[in-house]
């Protein structure tokens, strides 16, 4: 299978700068920053279909064209690399293995939008992701591929990383840019939208790593060529998948879009362990619903996830084995969000914790029928909350209610939790 | 200006309203916590759902966030809306602790009158409530975090509106924390306002600490007489003791807030070394012995020494009505002088200022804060009128560029511990870039720099900051009356003898100045001299007029009666179980109603009321109403 954000890797080190240039990095910078306009850059991201890779899916050419070019000041670029969505962990082997990728993907988005002064904005604990991308700008820099008047291109533009003080938060585009301005970590009000009112008053555009890593391809290929790599024809690309849970092998592995969920889980990660069946997994990240076995033939792509009731998400991948208590499951993803919420809006800040102790008194065998109705009206009302963290938490719990009611039902009826004491793992 | 349909009520609103204040403006009250009409949208609480029925976007929305359109009509009773409102009073009473019989705020507590108002009363929260640990941040604020509902209105205005960077948010998720970094006192001098925005008992006013309620309390509209800006305040009573002062909102004015100065500076009215009682000579007696003692020895004083070498004087802290009725006096008894400044330069300088503006060039702290330029001349606001240094800030966050011109004590107010705003130093007004600016404001004190600003062409407005709440009034009756100041009088040698009125005239008035009579509610070093002393009424005991310094006249009314406050009565006396007609201490009568017995006791015919001739305009002032300008509209 052709890869395109891991084809640089080695199993064991971070790539160098001079094996990279050597298998044609930074080429489709050099490329574009001499012989390409702006403009073309975008083009060749909105015809590849690419779309981001941070969780929503957002058509990232699209999101580009938002920025309007007439105003004036500054415009800023960031890349957010504050993943902490439980499961996902896709940036940081990317980061670990090939930072310079990144790093040409962000120069080509800041030529694309004429933007001389871009952000990384990576995750606390990402230290040596961090390491890894603070070498790689330096020596990019020293090579005269960031700095200005790039490859005598007559472009500009700086790079800094930015090490988050660290809340899952701070993933949510206005929130970090709250936070890379030294404020509370925040979401802000939409609109304005960031393309228009976005870092220090001025438009922004925030873009997964993954999404930007995308970039060097698609202008180094071209975008029919990127957009082929997908496994059917309404995907475009490769997708960094992120496996964890009961399967014989967990990693992060580039695969086709398209690529359906059993053929994941079959192939690359081996199957599920010894004496484990596959009960359920979070497709997209733990902020989304969960698939059952009826959902192994889904083809992994945005657009047909979302079809299937859940989300493409960030593409990481938790498996649940038969043994799995689904509420204790739930409850424990709900205490994440609960955890994280910023704490600026009511739905979010105390609707969530009620969540959690109502799941906390079934998973104890203290539930009661009416919970049901409490949990599904949360599901409903947490939609009315500030931003997207909030609804996104409740995914797990409107998966768990709609797939798995016998089992909360069970919980209730008995009294305790079926799965308690059986757990193998 | 868009139309709108609200709940089948058509509703025609400026550009730029948001839907909650189109309802308000046809009486419907949406429900709302974080919202305040001075902070503007948050988003936080979420309990100002409405539906959108039609219009963009559709569904259940939040009407603080959503700016009216044209064409849109809005269902605030639809059953998903209501729903939503439902949970997040249920949300929000997850932790508070409902320990209302023992909070302050019971009874004037928004969060209280919006959950019963939402018919909340059933519990499904069975779990732990979450509790803070309070924090000690001085002599007039109590904290209680355990029932913050976490709207973030404390730490929006004391940061955001008010500048203080000493408390804010910290924490996260349910563990949200308003406070400051350690105990201590709040440094902001704007810090009460968090009392009054606090939509439920997080931070309560400590003076008044488990006094009383609401529906208790002795309330009236009033004027706040602690500088010369007149800030609308609601100052609230109880068994004759002078509680708490509230902001009361004056677009024109104040806005929402009131300085601390303002809420906390009240203590002299309650105050046991209060002159209650009347005194001839040190001795108490009664109101009618003290008027006879008085007319007996004005008389013989006109007698012995002419009444040219009499001085009746007012004060800039005297309402209108007692210094017209000085005036009057003056008039009665011939008296060679009356004085409403006693400083020579003051007076000139007041009579000066206020007598050159108009009303196009006078400016409000509304036009303060909507100010593009401001020019800070030879004052300091922020020691001066707070009030006028928050003025300023608001113009500065909307970008308007700040000038000091001149150093002058301006340099403490700008680089104290919180800044209010950004200045720049210019060395003159000449060098100021006034063309540059559409909505330029002078900011001036009542000295020789101010009054050279006034020289510069208008289109700029000026705003004075002057010597007490009625100085303007007493400027305009001093120029109107031909008074002096006291010290121009003294000077001249003339005088020997003096009745003055609630004045704090300096402790080096000469010996050889016989003081006749002093009526005054504040024990000043004049009532431990004056022969005869007359107690008045504070001006939250009686109704009455101030002159603001930009001329603005407003109606102040009583808010409770005079009277020793219960809690001051000796222990004889409480419970009081004697039957008398008259509460103790309770002799304290407006100074202009002394001036008015005196003169009928001296044989005055046929007395008109204070505001009557040219002041006859004010008597229809309603204190609710914004007052009224005084200023003529010349050029």
């Amino acid at each position: 299978m052709e890869q395109v954000l891991f084809r640089h890797n080695h199993p064991d080190r971070m790539v160098s700068l001079e094996e990279y240039r050597l298998e044609g990095g930074f080429e489709a910078w050099a490329k574009a920053v001499r012989a390409m306009s702006p403009d073309e850059v975008q083009q060749a991201v909105i015809d590849s279909g690419l779309r981001g890779r941070g969780g929503a899916g957002f058509p990232t050419g699209k999101k580009w064209s938002f920025v309007p070019r007439d105003l004036p000041g500054p415009r800023y670029l960031i890349c957010n690399c504050d993943e902490m969505e439980p499961g996902t962990y896709k940036d940081r082997v990317l980061l670990e293995k090939n930072p310079y990728l990144l790093v040409e993907g962000m120069a080509l988005a800041a030529y694309a939008l004429q933007v001389n002064h871009a952000f990384i904005f990576i995750r606390r604990g990402y230290e040596q992701a961090a390491h890894n991308l603070r070498q790689a700008i330096d020596e990019a820099r020293r090579a005269g591929l960031l700095g200005s008047n790039i490859l005598a291109g007559g472009f500009s533009l700086e790079l800094d990383l930015h090490q988050s003080a660290g809340r899952y938060i701070c993933g949510e585009e206005t929130a970090l840019m709250n936070a890379l301005e030294g404020l509370r970590a925040n979401p802000r009000a939409k609109p304005p939208f960031p393309a228009i009112k976005g870092l220090w008053g001025q438009p922004t555009v925030v873009n997964n790593v993954e999404t930007l890593a995308n970039i060097p391809a698609i202008i180094e290929r071209g975008p029919a060529w990127w957009k082929g790599l997908a496994a059917i024809p309404e995907a475009a690309g490769t997708k960094l998948f992120c496996i964890s849970g009961h399967v014989q092998k967990t990693e992060c592995i580039e695969l086709p879009l398209g690529i359906t969920l059993g053929e994941i889980i079959d192939g690359p990660c081996g199957g599920m362990r010894p004496g484990s069946s596959f009960k359920a997994c979070i497709p997209g990240g733990a902020s989304t619903p969960y698939f059952t076995s009826d959902h192994w033939q889904v083809a992994m792509d945005f657009d047909a996830v979302a079809k299937a009731g859940s989300r493409l998400g960030t593409g990481g991948i938790v498996v649940f084995d038969q043994n799995t208590c689904m509420v204790g499951a739930t409850l424990n993803l709900i205490r994440f969000f609960a955890r994280e919420s910023c704490g600026w809006c009511t739905p979010c800040r105390e609707g969530l914790p009620f969540v959690q102790h109502i799941l906390e008194r079934i998973e104890d065998g203290l539930g009661r029928p009416e919970d049901i109705d409490i949990l599904r009206e949360h599901v409903q009302r947490l939609n009315y909350a500030f931003c997207a963290l909030a609804p996104g938490a409740m995914g797990p719990v409107e998966g768990l209610l709609r797939l798995f009611g016998d089992e909360l039902d069970e919980h209730i009826a008995k009294g305790k939790c079926p799965f308690k004491g059986s757990r193998s793992h | 200006m868009p139309k709108l349909i609200i709940d089948t009520i058509a509703v025609e609103v400026p550009e730029g309203t948001n839907v909650l204040e189109a309802a308000r403006s046809v009486g419907i009250v949406i429900p709302h916590f974080c919202w305040h009409p001075a902070l503007g949208k948050a988003g936080a609480c979420r309990v100002c759902a409405v539906k959108i029925l039609e219009g963009t976007p559709k569904g259940v929305q939040m009407s603080c966030m959503l700016p009216a359109q044209d064409g849109m009509v809005v269902s605030t009773g639809d059953e998903e809306a209501v729903a939503l409102r439902r949970s997040v009073i249920e949300w929000l009473m997850i932790n508070h602790p409902h320990d209302c019989p023992v909070c302050d705020e019971g009874g004037e507590c928004q969060l209280q009158d919006f959950t019963i108002a939402g018919g909340h009363s059933i519990r499904r929260y069975d779990g732990r409530k979450r509790t803070y640990i309070n924090q000690y941040l001085g002599p007039y604020i109590e904290h209680e975090m355990n029932r913050c509902i976490q709207c973030y209105r404390c730490a929006r205005f004391y940061q955001e509106y008010a500048g203080g960077t000493d408390f804010g948010t910290m924490g996260r998720a349910a563990m949200i924390y308003f406070g400051r970094q350690q105990d201590g006192q709040l440094e902001s001098p704007f810090s009460g306002n968090l009392v009054d925005i606090c939509p439920t008992g997080v931070f309560t006013d400590k003076t008044a600490r488990f006094r009383a309620r609401y529906w208790d309390y002795d309330m009236a509209p009033s004027v706040c007489p602690h500088c010369s800006l007149g800030c609308n305040t609601i100052p609230a009573a109880r068994y004759r003791e002078l509680l708490k002062v509230m902001a009361r909102r004056n677009d024109a004015i104040n806005g929402w807030f009131i300085c601390d100065r303002g809420r906390f500076s009240n203590a002299a009215v309650n105050t046991p070394e209060r002159p209650r009682q009347p005194l001839v000579d040190g001795q108490e007696v009664d109101w009618n012995k003290a008027l006879d003692t008085l007319a007996e020895r004005l008389q013989k004083f006109l007698e012995i020494h002419g009444p040219e070498s009499l001085a009746i004087v007012g004060s800039p802290r005297m309402s209108m009505e007692g210094n017209i009725m000085a005036a009057r006096l003056r008039d009665f008894l011939k008296a060679g002088t009356l004085s409403y400044f006693e400083d020579t330069e003051l007076n000139r300088r007041t009579l000066e200022a206020t007598g050159r503006l108009t009303r196009d060039t006078s400016a409000s702290l509304a036009d303060v804060r909507g100010a593009d330029l401001v020019a800070i001349i030879g004052c300091d606001p922020s020691e001066q009128s707070p009030m006028m240094a928050l003025a300023i800030r608001q113009a500065w966050r909307k970008g308007a560029r700040v000038f000091r011109v001149e150093s002058g004590r301006s340099e403490a107010g700008d680089t104290g511990i919180s800044p209010l705003y950004e200045s720049s130093h210019a060395d003159s007004v000449a060098s100021l870039p006034l063309a540059e600016a559409a909505r330029p404001v002078l900011i001036c004190g009542t000295n020789e720099a101010g009054l050279e600003a006034l020289q510069i062409t208008p289109p700029a407005k000026f705003a004075f900051l002057l010597n007490g709440p009625n100085a303007f009034g007493c400027a305009e009756l001093a120029a109107e009356q031909g008074a002096a100041s006291l010290a121009e009088a003294l000077a001249a040698g003339t005088i020997k003898g003096v009745v003055a009125f609630e004045t704090d005239l300096a402790d080096d008035l000469p010996d050889n100045i016989q003081v006749l009579a002093t009526a005054d509610w504040r024990a000043t070093a004049l009532v431990e001299r004056a022969e005869i002393v007359l107690p008045t009424t504070a001006w939250v005991e009686m109704d009455g007029t101030f002159i603001n310094n930009e001329g603005r006249a407003q109606r102040f009314k009583q808010v409770m009666h005079p009277g020793l406050p219960i809690k001051g009565l000796t222990p004889e006396l409480h419970p009081p179980h004697g039957f008398r007609k008259t509460a103790p201490g309770s002799e304290p009568t407006p100074a202009w109603q002394w001036i008015e017995l005196l003169m009928s006791r001296m044989g005055a015919q046929s007395l008109d009321a204070p505001l009557s001739g040219h002041w006859e305009r004010l008597k229809q002032l309603d204190p609710e109403q914004g007052g009224l300008s005084v200023l003529h509209e010349r050029n």
